[in-house]
């Protein structure tokens, strides 16, 4: 099995995503290395070795036994989330931090691989949703985003949407169906905006639109990021030579705005490498041959979040989407995020290396 | 097994993968050409953006030039201020920096609005200065904690320093941060907001001498203002000094004996027309002007009827009086209207014109020749002499003699005064001239209005016979200990003949050393010749005379103008009290301790 398992290995694969994580460090070692205290670049190196050890750990389990423990990891991990926000509640504070010793784990970064294996699962028994399929499919990914949301981290939460979006793709949907749901996104959209987010959250909707007037507050972010990209040139400033980052203009730059860092010391050219290894991953990752019917929809569901999450990161860090605080996959600074995307292709390099599609 | 699982077929999963492969590669082309139009086509928009926003001058004031005395002292220096800044561009958040500003400096947090409102044209990364000479305690307890205080800077600056603190301030004048308006003005001049400027005095006639020139230091700042790169700096270059003509030692003397009074005293080197000494009181302390003035002092200054910041040797407009006696004698000689000989008889009262006029001797001087009217100041003897001449010859002569006309001394603001003529008064007051007003001016009453350092400039001229010196203040420019500028001595040849100078110095000199108004001013082994005026405020004809002048706003004005010694004069001086009183008992006395000290005599 293992002798198996390692010959079916995409090496190509692995190797892109040992790049962009090692990239990743790079960039966090010129985001913080002239803080006073820093530890950022050292924590996400002791991570990058724990995250290596846990994919090969992850990459030997069984895949169908994966899908069959999806359904209580799910609720574990929901009731985790619900417990998150009772216990913050209580000591006020930051509420999306369960303390691990040395290292802090975020829950709601988990959710998403139990929350794609269980949606596969699901998926696979429906031929055209209907009412009863809708409904059901929302709760699923409703309760996680809910939960994630009253953290309140509406970025995370508005990530995990985009199974919805994918579902969409898949799946064929009764029109009055996908009419209803515009409907309800428009209207929840407008009492959303105007009676639920807090001021901070409206700023930075806004500020995106016009950021120039948003100049000291929220549009600052922005403005600085573009600046730091525009600046870059073709070949950039040069490592630890960027004056946005180096100066601090930037700011969240080791999580956030990693790819400003990047753009701004390696250019276009910098840009144009990560491009080239996330268009790999996307092109090696989502062209598999797969056993059934919900590893399909699986592999669909996790490259698909990568998908968005890294467009929603990249198109922000130049001002075309609101700032929704995500990180950029495998690249920016967490452990949480890094660990839970590792794991999430472990699964999806498992499917791959099936040896009965291999011969 | 996963047969069974299946749905999907193979065709479905192919249509997926197709569609899945077209849009991520139009994502990435998009994506690509995203960047290509941020970094390579609009890199040069935002390049320019990252340059701004780490590259900054700071301006290194230039320390101002220093004013010295005729020795060498120190009048005018330099000492460091430690100013709070507050940048507006590194503040996290401007509201909560207004309240760490109040706190640090103890303003009121609408103080501290103010002053920043004041600044709300100029760039967020301007840097406004809130509060000014910061103790050392303060400056060291902000610079050491910059890190919790983004946006606050200390700046040291260079201010001005009075070692002798109120002494010489009418020189010295005052500078004072330029405002708004006159910035304006001076844009083109190179001044910025902030900067100081002499406002009156030395400092404002020779502020192009004494201003320096600023430096600066180009750096990079961090998002927090911190410095990080130094990339290069420009030395600020100090003013030029001042070298005045002023006599410290003397000029401290002065103010001391004249500090109880109101008025003004001037001192002139006769051989080079260089003020030795130039006082007006009350005065004021310069280094006000420099810190931050309150409003209630600056009011009180203003609107103080003693006006500490006139400085009446210059901009302060009085009659005469009797001293005006020398250039109507001086007139009527040169007109051969009398010779020195002519006499006149003095009875306390003379009608002319239909009119009364009285000698301030009420009694009367009796019979007098011209020496004996000048050293009595006998009213009578130039009441006649202004019934025999014509005002224009007056005024001519007046005008010979400097009077009615700046000096062109070396301070702002200097006031013209006025002499008056025929077509004058027709043009000013519409009125035609009488000719009781020519009687009037004969004893330097009437329309006449001169300053005291024009009464000095009279009297040099006197005592030089015939030659007006210059008056001015500063003796050389000097720039690292060499001088680069000096003044020349100058002297205007006044055309009136040698003889009628010796007859009226003849009539000065009694004045002082055979009985006359001035016999309080003798000093025995040295020639002391002056002219005394007690210019009357009440008209001597007014009844109630000897009740009101003895209220101290009708006490008459004292003058005294004179020179020493009588031959090859070396000093002239003039003394001005407001109210003073008698001339012989007031102003003479303190003319005579000025002479002591310069002629070191008892």
């Amino acid at each position: 099995m293992i002798r198996d398992s390692l010959r079916f290995f995409d090496k190509l694969a692995f190797t892109v995503l040992l790049a962009l994580a090692i990239s990743g460090l790079v960039l966090i070692y010129s985001a913080s290395h002239s803080l006073v205290y820093n530890t950022y670049f050292s924590r996400q190196v002791l991570w990058f070795f724990i995250v290596v050890i846990v994919f090969f750990i992850v990459y030997r389990l069984k895949t169908e036994l994966v899908f069959d423990y999806s359904f209580p990891v799910y609720v574990g991990l929901v009731a985790l989330l619900a417990l998150q926000l009772i216990v913050g509640t209580i000591i006020a504070g930051t509420k999306s931090w369960i303390k691990v010793s040395f290292f802090s784990v975020q829950v709601s970064e988990f959710i998403k691989i139990p929350l794609a294996l269980y949606l596969a699962k699901t998926v696979t028994k429906i031929t055209l949703i209907d009412w009863r399929s809708y409904s059901r499919l929302l709760t699923i990914v409703g309760i996680p985003f809910l939960l994630i949301a009253l953290q309140p981290d509406l970025g995370t939460a508005f990530m995990l949407c985009s199974f919805l979006l994918i579902i969409a793709f898949l799946k064929k949907i009764r029109t009055v169906i996908i009419v209803f749901t515009l409907v309800t996104i428009a209207a929840g959209g407008f009492i959303g905006y105007n009676y639920l987010l807090k001021p901070y959250q409206k700023d930075r909707i806004i500020s995106f639109l016009n950021p120039e007037k948003y100049k000291k507050s929220s549009g600052y972010q922005i403005i600085q990021s573009k600046i730091a990209v525009g600046s870059g040139g073709l070949v950039g400033k040069g490592y630890l030579n960027g004056t946005q980052s180096q100066y601090k203009f930037l700011p969240t730059r080791q999580t956030d705005f990693v790819v400003a860092v990047l753009g701004e010391e390696f250019g276009f050219l910098g840009i144009s490498f990560l491009f080239v290894l996330f268009f790999l991953l996307f092109y090696r990752q989502f062209n598999i041959k797969v056993q059934s019917d919900e590893e399909f929809y699986y592999v669909y569901f996790f490259n698909g979040l990568i998908l968005f999450q890294f467009l929603v990161n990249i198109l922000m860090s130049v001002g075309y989407f609101p700032i929704m605080g995500v990180p950029l996959p495998f690249v920016s600074y967490g452990g949480s995020s890094l660990l839970s995307f590792f794991i999430g292709e472990a699964l999806i390099f498992r499917i791959k290396a099936n040896p009965f599609l291999n011969d | 097994m996963y047969t069974e699982k299946r749905r999907l077929t193979s065709q479905d999963v192919k249509r997926i993968s197709i569609i899945a492969n077209i849009i991520i590669i139009s994502l990435f082309i998009v994506l690509l050409f995203l960047f290509w139009n941020i970094q390579i086509l609009k890199n040069q928009h935002y390049a320019k953006l990252a340059t701004g926003n780490v590259r900054k001058e700071i301006i290194i004031k230039a320390p101002r030039g220093m004013i010295l005395d005729r020795n060498h002292e120190r009048l005018s220096e330099n000492k460091i201020s430690f100013n709070l800044v507050l940048i507006p561009d590194y503040t996290e958040n401007l509201n909560r920096a207004i309240d760490t500003a109040a706190r640090l400096t103890g303003m009121t947090k609408k103080e501290v609005n103010d002053t920043i409102e004041k600044y709300k044209d100029f760039s967020k990364s301007y840097a406004i200065p809130l509060k000014k000479d910061l103790t050392l305690a303060k400056a060291i307890y902000i610079e050491s904690r910059a890190d919790e205080l983004p946006g606050f800077e200390i700046n040291i600056e260079p201010v001005r320093d009075y070692p002798y603190e109120g002494m010489a301030s009418h020189i010295l004048g005052y500078i004072s941060e330029l405002t708004p308006r006159e910035l304006e003005k001076k844009m083109t001049e190179g001044y910025r907001l902030g900067d100081v400027i002499g406002k009156s005095g030395v400092e404002r006639t020779y502020e192009q001498k004494l201003r320096g020139v600023d430096g600066a230091k180009n750096v990079e700042k961090d998002n927090l203002g911190k410095i990080r790169v130094v990339l290069g700096e420009a030395q600020p270059t100090i003013g030029n000094t001042v070298v005045l003509t002023i006599d410290m030692e003397l000029q401290k003397f002065i103010e001391e004996i004249f500090k109880e009074y109101n008025g003004a005293i001037g001192v002139v080197d006769l051989k080079t027309g260089g003020i030795l000494a130039m006082v007006s009181t009350p005065n004021f302390n310069p280094e006000f002007f420099s810190g931050v003035m309150e409003k209630t002092q600056w009011e009180a200054l203003v609107n103080d009827p003693a006006k500490p910041l006139q400085n009446k040797f210059v901009q302060s407009l009085y009659l005469p009086g009797s001293t005006f006696k020398v250039v109507m004698a001086l007139a009527a000689l040169q007109e051969n209207i009398i010779q020195f000989s002519t006499t006149s008889l003095c009875s306390g009262v003379i009608d002319i014109y239909d009119r009364q006029f009285h000698c301030w001797n009420r009694g009367g001087h009796g019979n007098m020749d011209l020496y004996e009217a000048i050293a009595n100041s006998c009213n009578i003897y130039f009441y006649r002499l202004g019934k025999r001449m014509d005002i224009d010859t007056i005024a001519q002569y007046a005008k010979m003699m400097g009077l009615g006309q700046p000096t062109g001394i070396d301070l702002p603001n200097e006031k013209a005064g006025i002499f008056p003529t025929r077509a004058w008064k027709l043009k000013t007051l519409k009125q035609k001239w009488f000719a009781g007003d020519t009687v009037s001016v004969a004893i330097g009453g009437g329309l006449i209005q001169v300053t005291p350092a024009q009464i000095l400039s009279m009297i040099s001229a006197v005592a030089l016979r015939g030659r007006t010196p210059q008056l001015h203040l500063v003796k050389q420019i000097e720039k690292d200990g060499l001088v680069i500028e000096e003044f020349q001595p100058q002297f205007r040849e006044v055309p009136i003949s040698r003889e009628n100078f010796e007859i009226v110095i003849e009539g000065l000199y009694r004045v002082v050393n055979e009985n006359g108004t001035g016999k309080a001013g003798k000093i025995e082994s040295l020639d002391i010749c002056g002219k005394t005026g007690t210019q009357l405020i009440l008209s001597l004809e007014n009844p109630r005379y000897e009740q009101l002048v003895k209220q101290k706003r009708f006490t008459p004005h004292s003058w005294f103008a004179s020179f020493a010694p009588r031959y090859n004069p070396e000093v002239a001086m003039v003394v001005f009290i407001e109210n003073g009183g008698e001339a012989g008992a007031v102003a003479v006395p303190i003319a005579k301790k000025i002479y002591q000290k310069i002629f070191n005599r008892q």
